[in-house]
């Protein structure tokens, strides 16, 4: 069964007097627990089409299913419910809250999502166990290396048992060591939580993860190499 | 509470910012609650510490015939009742003053003469005020009843040293009394005190009784009267209104047994008012039978009906006398009366009611109020066309509510011949409004020049929070692409000011108060400083009140919320893929 469903999808922005596309008509179907990645060189799209999926950014034209709503007809509040809900985002750069802990930036999904704090915590406890984070429970993320960061990124992004995460470069800002770690990581939590993950890289290393692979070129899917 | 956390940890992210910031804002807030404290300690001064003691927080002033030296009611019980089972009042003293001429060693110079009740228990709390206010350097309150000094006086350490006199020595004083005769008295000085301000040094205080008997007053009569109750502000007026109702007149009679050629009757001696208007009137209602109403409209006139002019077998010219009990005297009082006019009975007030020109009325009532009209018996009360044209007991004046319609009404009062005693009823707040109005237009001036500050503050703010945006923009796409909604990124930021401003407000209400508290503690000296009369023991007083402060501290963070509420909202309407793609 798809979880995501996009027919013929446009998105273009407007620099100065003039359109650049970022997205000339995609078409793409995510199976329900996919482990997906999309590969292309930078400025292919890859970002932009993972904004798209989750809810971060509008489409220019074309259909874009999430789950069973068709996301390009919902008002902002819809979409900031779909982005809580049902996606968890991980990114290039971390993107933790530095004015928290590692614990509560875990935790800080659930407490968006009215969760009562003790039902925030437990749940928060059981994540950053997975991602073998216990000992930094009380650091803030300047404390941390950036492997360890995006572990705590993604608990955060599975912390409300999202239906997809989303991944953009999760592997860009870290040595490959420490990205291999991270990759196992998603793909061991793929397994664990049934979670849809799809993420964007350039990095040939990372394809091997993978069970499919979407390979995007100027706007365009161009073909699905086999998995490695 | 998630929002309330995140607020209050990024607010301690940019420290140094904030700080400077804050510190502003503490200035500007604590700018305001000294001035703020200020005005009001000048109003409390003027009211709670000259006001309240020259005119009480009520005061009911009778003057009368108008005369503005005449302040005297006849009959002080009644005055008393009129005052009587209010529970707001919490002291009601006989208000008594004048001005003399003291003669010292080799100097004189003017001086007020207080009289002051000093043999009248007083509270603990009352005892504090006055030792407060009225601080003896010398001697003791206790001296002022003795029996041993002649007229013994407490005077201020100023008038004292300028009048080259000490304890025990005598002053001579002029002053005229009550009924505008010159006198002389000698006071012995059995204490000195220290004053609060400028306006008590003339000040020179003798017992009220004395004070009273060397003005004239009997033992039944009163000054005007001056209240002291609790909470002035909320209850003066509508106090004054309820003893205004109460103080409503009625017909000044006097009953009296008239004797003439034929026999003995009794009587009722009426006033008839003698304006043009009321003379117009009195002469259409009456028919005259007998001598003229030319001689009827003189001080002495005097109107009688045919019937009563038969029974005591009098006409025109004729005199017969009149002879009345005293209301506080036992021997009663007679007159000679001489008939001005007959009139025939038809229109005629009562058959045995006899017209007196009001000015020579009064001189009978005023000076010997009679007795009543008996036991049993109903007091007479003047009906119909008569009810405006008989002389009433007292005239009450309207009460007014602001110091223009006071002033006004002393004006009128000045124009007007008054033959009957007037009767007043005001507040402190009212005879002095102007000095509320001061505070007010004090505090104005304060808020104008503090905006003017704020204004530069604000600007800060707006500032502080473009730059917080542009700074944490990545960080508000993450928020938003977690799930925060728009409402919750633009309360996020509110709060952020509304604690920064809440904060920087509560130091800024400490600093306002360790400033007064410092400022407070210089020494001025009274008589060398223009600012005298804002001084209470040679220091400058300060009265913060609750409602000052939690109004400035309410008025910053309402500007600053106003202010922080639009670069918030940009905030929270940023397309999150946008802020997500944001570099510092």
């Amino acid at each position: 069964m798809n979880i995501i469903e996009i027919k013929g999808l446009k998105k273009d922005y407007p620099l100065g007097d003039t359109i650049v596309p970022a997205l000339r008509g995609v078409d793409l179907d995510v199976a329900e627990g996919d482990f997906m990645s999309i590969i292309g060189p930078s400025g292919s799209g890859k970002t932009t089409l993972l904004n798209v999926i989750g809810c971060i950014d509008s489409a220019t034209a074309g259909a874009v299913r999430v789950g069973e709503r068709d996301i390009t007809a919902l008002t902002d509040r819809q979409i900031t419910e779909i982005r809580l809900n049902k996606i968890g985002f991980i990114f290039q750069t971390f993107n933790l809250i530095p004015v928290l802990d590692v614990i509560e930036n875990i935790e800080f999904p659930l407490l968006l999502m009215k969760s009562s704090a003790a039902e925030a915590r437990g749940r928060a406890d059981k994540l950053i166990e997975e991602v073998g984070l216990r000992e930094y429970a009380a650091h803030r993320p300047a404390e941390l290396s950036g492997g360890q960061r995006q572990r705590v990124a993604i608990a955060r992004a599975l912390v409300t048992n999202p239906d997809i995460v989303l991944a953009d470069e999760p592997t860009a800002n870290l040595d490959s060591v420490t990205g291999a770690s991270i990759l196992e990581l998603m793909r061991r939590m793929n397994e664990l939580e049934k979670t849809t993950f799809i993420f964007s890289t350039h990095d040939a290393n990372v394809l091997k993860y993978a069970r499919r692979i979407v390979k995007i070129k100027d706007g365009l899917i161009e073909k699905e190499p086999a998995p490695a | 509470m998630l929002l309330l956390r995140l607020s209050l940890r990024n607010l301690l992210r940019q420290k140094r910012r904030n700080i400077l910031l804050g510190s502003a804002m503490a200035i500007g807030v604590a700018i305001l609650v000294v001035a703020n404290s200020f005005s009001h300690g000048i109003s409390d001064i003027m009211f709670n510490k000259i006001m309240r003691y020259v005119t009480g927080h009520v005061a009911i002033r009778f003057n009368e015939r108008g005369g503005v030296m005449r302040e005297i009611f006849r009959d002080r019980a009644r005055a008393l009742e009129a005052v009587k089972g209010e529970p707001d009042i919490e002291e009601t003293s006989e208000a008594i003053a004048m001005f003399a001429r003291a003669i010292g060693n080799g100097r004189s110079d003017n001086i007020i003469l207080v009289g002051a009740d000093t043999k009248k228990p007083v509270s603990r709390e009352g005892l504090r005020e006055l030792e407060e206010s009225f601080r003896l350097v010398e001697g003791s309150w206790d001296d002022v009843n003795g029996e041993k000094a002649e007229n013994p006086v407490v005077i201020s350490a100023e008038k004292a040293q300028y009048l080259n006199v000490k304890m025990n020595d005598v002053l001579r004083v002029r002053f005229r009394n009550m009924f505008g005769q010159d006198q002389a008295a000698r006071l012995t000085i059995v204490g000195i005190m220290k004053n609060d301000n400028i306006f008590m040094q003339p000040v020179v205080f003798l017992e009220l009784g004395r004070t009273k008997e060397l003005l004239g007053f009997r033992p039944y009569e009163t000054p005007s009267l001056s209240l002291k109750i609790k909470d002035p502000q909320k209850n003066a007026a509508a106090l004054a209104d309820r003893i205004h109702d109460r103080l409503k007149p009625g017909t000044a009679a006097i009953y009296a047994s008239a004797a003439g050629r034929a026999g003995r009757r009794p009587v009722t001696l009426i006033g008839f008012k003698s304006d043009d208007g009321s003379r117009k009137k009195l002469s259409e209602l009456l028919k005259l039978s007998s001598g003229s109403f030319e001689k009827a409209f003189r001080k002495e006139g005097v109107i009688l009906p045919v019937p009563l002019a038969r029974a005591l077998g009098v006409s025109a010219g004729d005199k017969f006398t009149v002879r009345y009990d005293r209301k506080f005297e036992r021997t009663p009082r007679e007159a000679r009366l001489e008939v001005s006019a007959v009139c025939g009975a038809g229109a005629y007030p009562g058959q045995d009611v006899v017209l007196l020109y009001d000015s020579g009325f009064y001189d009978l009532y005023y000076d010997d109020l009679p007795a009543g009209p008996g036991p049993g018996a109903k007091p007479y009360t003047a009906e119909g066309p008569w009810g405006a044209l008989a002389a009433p007991e007292w005239v009450l004046l309207k009460r007014t509510y602001n110091t223009d319609e006071y002033k006004l009404k002393y004006q009128e009062i000045a124009r007007n011949k008054w033959k009957g005693t007037t009767i007043d009823v005001s507040t402190m707040y009212e005879t002095a409004s102007d000095i509320l109005k001061l505070e007010s237009v004090l505090n104005i001036i304060t808020l104008s020049a503090v905006l003017v500050l704020f204004f530069i503050i604000l600007l800060g703010v707006v500032n502080t929070l473009r730059m917080t945006i542009r700074e944490r923009t990545r960080e508000i796409g993450t928020v938003r692409a977690i799930g925060m909604q728009r409402n919750d990124v633009h309360a996020m930021f509110l709060l952020e000011t509304f604690f920064l401003t809440l904060f920087s407000s509560i130091a800024g209400v400490l600093t306002g108060f360790a400033a007064m508290k410092l400022v407070s503690l210089i020494t001025f000296h009274p008589q060398d400083n223009p600012l005298g009369m804002l001084l209470v023991n040679g220091h400058l007083y300060f009265l913060p009140t609750f409602f000052g402060i939690a109004g400035s501290v309410l008025l910053i963070i309402a500007i600053a919320a106003v202010t922080a509420w639009f670069p918030a909202r940009r905030a929270a309407n940023m397309p999150p893929a946008q802020a997500l793609g944001h570099f510092t």
